[in-house]
């Protein structure tokens, strides 16, 4: 899975959001906020990788039990390939 | 660790809500309008919520139908704003109540600038001091183009393409 291209990540105010831009934001106007978790997965996910991959890198950065961290990743990924945001 | 955020919400909302929901809008550009400052779907814009009456200079966000326009304010009225886009030649006479946002930072390319910057706040004043030269060329050029056309048409030559 990968985040498709077309997206820029902003920090405003200390916080971070995903913006469209170029093609994809004839699609999606909006914004994604992304808290820390998010913002690390996103950065993560920017190139290709499996969702073993993915729960292996969030246990690898916070301390948080294996299933927690699947089911996050699995929920983060699940809301971009239903929104058309990844691949 | 939090866990990630459901961005299903967000996205269906309007602008007016994203402001009162999040106090702030970070989205793309649209439209040529506010060139050169804003590119459209390459720069990005954070617009916050109008809190106060918008003074000259600032950019404000106004809907014109179903549409979201974000022009600079010339100059406020008692009942609302005479506002033009940086690169447009018609002002317009906008009432407060369609004015819900104004521009507070965006980003040039990357580069990060805040509507309160004394280079920004310089750029802002120069676009809007040198538009009576800007649209003197524009008519100009578009007199030119016409003549160019009529002698054309005259001649009954066509341009290459």
């Amino acid at each position: 899975m990968k985040i498709k291209k077309g997206f820029v990540v902003r920090t405003v105010g200390g916080e971070c959001v995903a913006v469209p831009v170029g093609e994809m934001s004839k699609n999606f106007h909006g914004m994604i906020n992304l808290n820390g978790t998010a913002e690390f997965l996103w950065n993560f996910y920017s190139e290709e990788h499996s969702l073993d991959e993915g729960v292996a890198a969030l246990l690898n950065e916070y301390d948080v039990d294996e299933s927690l961290a699947r089911a996050d990743v699995e929920r983060f990924m699940g809301i971009l390939l239903k929104n058309g945001f990844a691949e | 660790m939090d866990s990630p955020n459901n961005v299903e919400d967000t996205q269906k909302l309007k602008i007016e809500e994203v402001l009162l929901r999040e106090g702030k809008y970070v989205g793309p550009t649209v439209g040529t309008s506010m060139l050169p400052m804003l590119k459209q779907r390459r720069d990005t814009i954070v617009v916050r919520p109008k809190t106060e009456k918008l003074k000259p200079l600032d950019v404000a966000l106004y809907r014109r139908g179903n549409n979201y326009v974000l022009h600079r304010v010339l100059y406020p009225t008692e009942s609302g704003y005479v506002i033009r886009g940086d690169n447009c030649y018609a002002d317009e006479i906008v009432p407060e109540e369609d004015v819900f946002g104004v521009l507070t930072e965006f980003f040039h390319k990357d580069k990060h600038v805040l509507c309160t910057d004394e280079s920004y706040l310089r750029y802002a004043r120069r676009i809007v001091k040198n538009y009576p030269r800007r649209r003197f060329w524009m008519r100009l050029k578009q007199k030119i183009k016409n003549a160019v056309k009529s002698v054309l048409k005259f001649f009954g030559w066509k341009r290459k393409k």
